[in-house]
Order: C-alpha cells, then structure tokens, then sequence
C-alpha cells in the first residue's frame, strides 16, 4: 500500500527503461553479492497491458507525446481515486462487475501508478509483445478454468486460487494488480529471500547450487534456485503444483520453469526480468520485462486474504438463494 | 566426540567470547539465520497437560494430544476471573473455535512454537521471519527508526534491537483473534509480547516471550522455551498452505448439495 507519497512523483525521470547506458555502478553486499535489498512496488505497472496492442508494433516504448497522454490517464485515475470514485478508464475499464450494481472493490483498496511507465506491453518476448498461442491441451485448460464472474459457484472449488486467498503463484504475485504490489528483497550469504506483499508469500531462493527437490515435492510458489551472472540474480523456479494457478490467462502445468533475472539498473529500480517456458501449455517460451521501483514512503502492509475472506462465503451463500430462487420457479411452472 | 568438544571448549571461553561456534553475522550480531522448530508441545497447551483423546475416534492415536510440559514460567497463566471463564469456553469449543482449524495466522508468539519450522534470515536493517505453517511472515525492523502499528493485524508490529547476543523483538499492533494454543488461551487487542532470542550453541536458541495484556491477565507473564535448528543438508522450508484444507469446514453449509 501507499502511503503518501505520489507527491514525489515528479523526481521519477522519464526514460527509465533506457538501462545500461548510465555510469551507473550496482551497490555491492558487504560480502561481495550484487545488492538488490530494499522494498519495491509496481504500482506504475497499472495501467501497463500485459499484451500490446497490435498497433505498436513490435516497439516496446511509448513516445514522448503517447507519454504525455498516458500520464493524463493516470492524473485523472488517481484523482478520481483519491476523491472516493472508482476509475473507469485504462486498466480500470477491463474490471468489470458481472453485470451487478456492486464493484469489485471499493476505491480505497485500489492501488494506481503514481509515474506513467512508458512500456507498451509486460510482453517483451516474442518481439510484437504477444503471448505466444496455446498447445491444445493449454486451450482446454483455459476454457475449463473457474471463472471470476461465475455467479452460481457450486463450491470453492469453482472459484480460483486468488478468490480462494490460496495463492497467486508467482508471476501473480509480483506482477502489477489493483493492489497489493509491494514485494521486499533481502539478502545474507548463500541466500536471497523475497516476501510479497499479495497474499503475504515468500520464497526463500538457495544460491548454493543444491539441486531442486524430486518431483515429489511440489508447491504453489516452486523450488527456486539462484546465482549471480555479473550483477543479475538469476532464479530457476520448478516443481510447481500444476493445472490451478494461471499465467497469461491460462492455468499453468507441472511442468512449468520460470527463469528470472533480477538487475539493479539504479538507485532505486530493480530491472525485472521472467521467462515463462511450459511447452504443455505455450507452443514457445515467452517473457515479461518492466521496473520495479524503490518507492519512499511504500510499505507492506499484512494482507490476511483468508482470514477476511467473507466474499467467499457470501458469494456462495448469494450462489444457494439463487438455486432457491430458480428450484421454487420450476415447482411453480410444475404445479400449472 | 569431537564437535563436542568444541562446544566445551567455546563454552569455557565464554567469559572472553561469545558461547558461538557457529560464528556471526558480518556486523558482528550472533547468527539466527536458519530453519529453527520448537519441540514443546507449547502449541496443545501453553502449560503442563496430560495426554488426550482427539475430537475424532475415526483418527485414533494419530488424532490425538500429546502430554506435554508446560512453558510458562510459575506455571500459571494469571487470568482475570472473566477472561479465566472465557478461557474456558475456549477450550470447550477448541476443535471449532481454535484459528489454526480455520487455517488463520497464528499470530506471535504461538508463530514460533507450532509444530511446523520457521526461517529467519537476517540482514542489519530488517529480520524476515517466515513460518511454513499459512505461509505466514513478518518482518522485524532493526533500525534506529521504530514503525509504528498503523493497523492491527494477525502478524503484529514488531521493532528489534540487539541487547548484548540477544536479539529483543517488542511487538505491538495485534488483533483480538490469534490465540496462544490449542487449548483455549488468548489475548485482547490491547496485547503486548517482548520476544528474547539467544542463540545457547550454533544449533539451539533460547526463546522468551514476555506477555502484556492488562485486559486479560492481571500481570504480565513469560513463556520460555528451546527452539531447534534444522540441521539436514538438505534443509529448507516446504508450503504448507492450508486453506484448501479449511475450506469445507468453513464454507460447507453453503456448497451446493447433491441431489
């Protein structure tokens, strides 16, 4: 959560994806690792697409004048925001209610960017920004995934991991959503751990070369392994529970292996890199590239999803009356 | 024999050189780092309690309560008459009423004596406490700059400072709905737990709570208690999500029936 603090926004330099060209020297730990501690949210991420739109092309930034108009868009969410309304324009306008006069949240639990990113798409690979097609099997296991606007769950077990306050995964978990977006990294000797702020996860990431647990070990968050190429952390993920947290859309297999590079590219931005390969789900690997930002100000707050989860129980208590509903028609249309 | 022995050997230097054989931190702070587990059965009972029948005969020996010890410190919880009779009814209605079936948090200081391991993994500026049980975390801030219980929560708010080799938590910001065990015993919102962590050796620590709550309890109270490292080569803490587990429990009645 925020706190406070878009008024700094304006010390946040456009143009900072250009990484790399800067004399820009990455902090070193006391024992010689490259230093990427600190907390970082992607709250700038809102408003970002995951996929780009097909008119840009295969250019992954916005030009200064589609900046310009991108920074408007995100004036105007924070200060519809800020004034108690929900936003209906950008990210915003994809949120729909299910055709109930409710809202998904009320505006004070949503986050919004505080800095216009000037990223056209999360997709940085293949080159157009796209999420590459799905195998069949992949097909199959979109369409069969629950859906969040399923009025009538006949359980739980029609609503997804998020809605269950079971897991986001760990794409989900780091990447931009309307809040929760603070992640913290901390690192000793032999050991990088990372606790986000959506649904209080942490990974705990060996960089002592063990080798990954059996494939009888399986978790929602996978068995992490890490070293340091130069100044990336890199970060192999396996042994992930299949078939029930998505990426891209879609519910991930088993088979799922994430490669992440984490590079400090400033003071205060972490280049965040992830490579998503599971061939029985994508017909190729594809990436998400984007900053996360040391933001003064940002802290983690505990999201005790589960413990206040009354949605759940309302959702599927709302799911029976309509049975009710429904099952006292037919006995009436019977009775004629 | 012979880490035996270097443990006499550094426990009679102790007066020139920490008890330590497992060395310190680069800022010179005895090394907490590591998977650590109590092996009290402090999370059935808090205080002495003799061996139990589960709720379920279906489970046999495997459902049941161990017997056990208790860590309090003068053995008793000093309860106010009223919260001595909520305390009670706690018990009584355990096997429903208990957070841990519903898969809640565990809150502080039960966090540190369930039957599940937690990593600490330490850094000068901040202290990440991670819990396989919920997947459960908290972050204790180190530096000179407390932060502040903006809200309560399950976790807590907590603020470290190293007295000497014992790494002091002082936690505050705490809910109404954590409870210290299985049996029944709470706390308000109005609680207060000052944690102590000594390392004895490099594979044992030494663990205190000091519990605060003047509406509960009549006078603060202590738990005290050894937590364990894990010491396999292969060690790291696994997931233990259960709200798959508490779902049914707490969303039964309204599942759609069979017909």
């Amino acid at each position: 959560m925020k706190a406070q603090s878009w008024l700094l926004a304006s010390s946040f330099a456009v143009g900072s994806l250009a990484f790399g060209q800067s004399a820009f020297e990455a902090p070193k730990t006391p024992w010689g690792d490259p230093d990427l501690q600190g907390v970082y949210t992607t709250d700038d991420l809102n408003g970002v697409p995951m996929q780009r739109d097909a008119k840009y092309g295969t250019r992954r930034f916005l030009t200064e004048q589609e900046l310009a108009e991108r920074a408007k868009e995100v004036k105007a969410e924070r200060t519809t925001i800020d004034t108690g309304v929900r936003p209906t324009t950008g990210f915003w306008a994809l949120v729909k209610d299910g055709g109930v006069d409710a809202a998904a949240a009320p505006a004070q639990w949503i986050e919004y960017a505080r800095h216009a990113t000037e990223l056209t798409s999360l997709v940085v690979d293949p080159p157009n920004g796209r999420i590459p097609p799905l195998t069949p099997e992949g097909e199959k296991r979109r369409a069969a995934q629950p859906k969040y606007y399923d009025m009538r769950p006949a359980s739980w077990e029609d609503l997804s991991t998020y809605d269950r306050c079971i897991t986001r995964g760990v794409t989900g978990s780091f990447f931009p959503s309307i809040y929760g977006n603070g992640s913290q990294i901390f690192q000793m000797p032999g050991e990088v751990a990372i606790r986000y702020e959506m649904i209080h996860e942490t990974r705990i990431i060996p960089l002592d070369g063990r080798p990954h647990v059996s494939a009888g070990l399986r978790s929602y968050m996978g068995d992490p392994r890490g070293h340091f190429e130069g100044n990336t952390l890199v970060v192999e993920t396996t042994n992930f529970i299949g078939g029930k947290v998505d990426v891209g859309g879609v519910p991930y297999s088993e088979d799922l292996k994430l490669t992440e590079r984490f590079t400090r590219v400033a003071p205060d931005i972490i280049d965040y890199k992830i490579t998503i390969d599971d061939p029985q789900t994508f017909t190729a690997p594809w990436t998400v590239e984007f900053p996360i930002r040391h933001e003064p100000g940002y802290q983690i707050f505990e999201y005790a999803c589960h413990e206040g989860n009354h949605a759940m129980h309302n959702r599927l208590s709302a799911a029976r009356a309509l049975d009710r509903q429904e099952a006292a028609k037919a006995a009436q249309a019977d009775s004629k | 024999m012979a880490a035996f022995a270097m443990v006499l050997a550094a426990v009679g230097l102790s007066a020139a050189t920490p008890a330590v054989s497992k060395g310190r931190t680069f800022d010179g702070h005895p090394d907490l780092s590591g998977i650590w587990q109590s092996m009290s059965t402090a999370n059935w009972d808090l205080q002495d309690h003799p061996a139990q029948a589960g709720p379920f005969f279906q489970l046999g020996a495997v459902g049941a309560t161990p017997s056990g010890q208790g860590v309090v410190e003068g053995g008793e919880v000093p309860y106010k008459p009223d919260a001595l009779k909520q305390k009670q009814e706690n018990f009584k209605n355990r096997w429903k009423d208990d957070p841990e079936v519903k898969c809640y948090m565990a809150g502080i200081p039960r966090a540190n004596y369930m039957p599940y391991p937690f990593q600490i993994v330490q850094t000068p500026q901040s202290i990440l406490m991670t819990y396989e049980y919920a997947s459960a975390n908290r972050v204790i801030n180190m530096s000179k700059t407390p932060v502040e219980a903006s809200v309560d929560t399950w976790m807590g708010t907590a603020n470290g400072h190293w007295e000497g080799d014992t790494l002091v938590v002082d936690n505050t910001g705490f809910n109404d709905e954590s409870w210290f065990d299985r049996a029944g015993d709470f706390h308000s919102d109005q609680l207060h737990v000052l944690e102590r962590f000594t390392l004895i050796d490099s594979d044992h620590m030494n663990y205190e709570a000091t519990i605060e709550d003047s509406q509960v309890f009549t006078r603060p109270w202590k738990i005290s208690l050894p937590l364990y490292r894990n010491i396999a080569k292969n060690a790291q803490l696994t997931e233990f999500k259960c709200v798959e587990f508490a779902e049914e429990l707490l969303y039964g009645d309204v599942r759609r029936k069979a017909k």
